[in-house]
């Protein structure tokens, strides 16, 4: 199980606040998103998608074209996978939540960053595998798991660790589609130049 | 088909053809507040970064900025705008740089790295580069696969 959270002492003990992150390495973490997808694959939310791309492939929208390739019909655009399970929005409050569309638990490792300190982030890798294409009337949920926290590092925003978690995404019939491996540093805009 | 914004002339790359070292056909976005915008909420992605100028300067970005599940959808069309309707794109891994921003061409280029045959599929691994005026936006390596 993962350490106490005990937010006083996590500011005043790097020990302890290293500890408790590391506690959570391996288990399953909710970033703030509902976990199973508010609609199936469907194509008006592919023609969205490629019309803002202006993503011409015919693959994703002929059908009679797709027919022919070796995908025997139609296919999402792979990097959708992601799109699929973002969960609905709450506009109401998006911008005092730092810009996340729900509630970040507090008691997470990133809400509990937050709650230390460390309330800036940045996005440095984004790893994604897709295992087969998805097609209309695929329904996903995901499973997210903390994979590392590195030590805490001084980097030219202040201090902070390097957080990545891997998304497992999956089908109506529970078999892998894909997964990514997301890297962020959460850091304290406070220590920069310390 | 009048609705239809598909290209049905779309050719696949013979995998036969394809050596390493051989270039990816390069792709110019010209980043505007509308395609940010479009994507990101195309993405499902209501960060307000992607579509509010006002809360992107509170935050100190120069702009709204391109959303990193866009990045990654303009490296899929980067990908199959080059090796065509039968390329399944199984692998994207990116360093995330420099916002990309309005006004700036966010411009793709890449390379072949490497072909195997694997279960009768030709798999094509590639380098990827996303920069702007700014420097890189993303820079990395994906894997395609065609069939043999």
């Amino acid at each position: 199980m993962p350490n106490v959270i005990d937010i006083e002492l996590f500011k005043a003990d790097q020990q302890a606040l290293d500890d408790f992150l590391q506690s959570w390495i391996g288990h399953k973490m909710n970033m703030g998103g509902t976990q199973i997808a508010p609609d199936p694959v469907n194509m008006p939310m592919i023609r969205h998608w490629i019309d803002a791309f202006a993503d011409r492939n015919p693959v994703y929208e002929d059908a009679g074209f797709a027919e022919k390739t070796r995908f025997r019909g139609r296919i999402a655009p792979p990097a959708m996978m992601q799109a699929w399970i973002m969960p609905r929005p709450i506009l109401e409050g998006i911008g005092e939540r730092g810009g996340s569309g729900q509630p970040l638990n507090p008691d997470m490792p990133l809400g509990v960053l937050d709650r230390v300190g460390f309330t800036g982030i940045l996005a440095t890798n984004s790893e994604l595998e897709f295992d087969r294409p998805l097609r209309e009337g695929d329904l996903l949920h995901t499973d997210i798991f903390l994979e590392s926290v590195s030590p805490r590092k001084k980097t030219g925003l202040g201090q902070g660790y390097f957080v990545t978690w891997i998304t497992e995404f999956m089908d109506q019939d529970n078999q892998a589609v894909g997964r990514q491996s997301f890297r962020v540093l959460k850091f304290d805009p406070s220590t920069i130049g310390q | 088909m009048i609705n239809n914004f598909a290209d049905l002339s779309r050719q696949s790359l013979n995998p036969a053809g394809i050596a390493v070292g051989d270039t990816v056909t390069p792709m110019d976005i010209k980043l505007t507040h509308t395609i940010i915008t479009a994507t990101a909420l195309a993405s499902m992605d209501f960060m307000p970064v992607h579509h509010d100028k006002d809360y992107a300067l509170a935050q100190f970005a120069p702009d709204i900025f391109l959303n990193i599940l866009s990045s990654n959808g303009f490296v899929s069309k980067f990908l199959t705008d080059w090796a065509g309707p039968n390329a399944w794109v199984k692998k994207i891994n990116i360093k995330l740089g420099v916002p990309a921003v309005p006004h700036q061409v966010l411009k793709f280029t890449g390379e072949v790295l490497s072909k195997n045959t694997v279960d009768n599929e030709c798999h094509i691994e590639v380098s990827v580069q996303a920069a702007n005026d700014s420097g890189n936006h993303a820079i990395g390596t994906a894997l395609i696969t065609l069939p043999l």
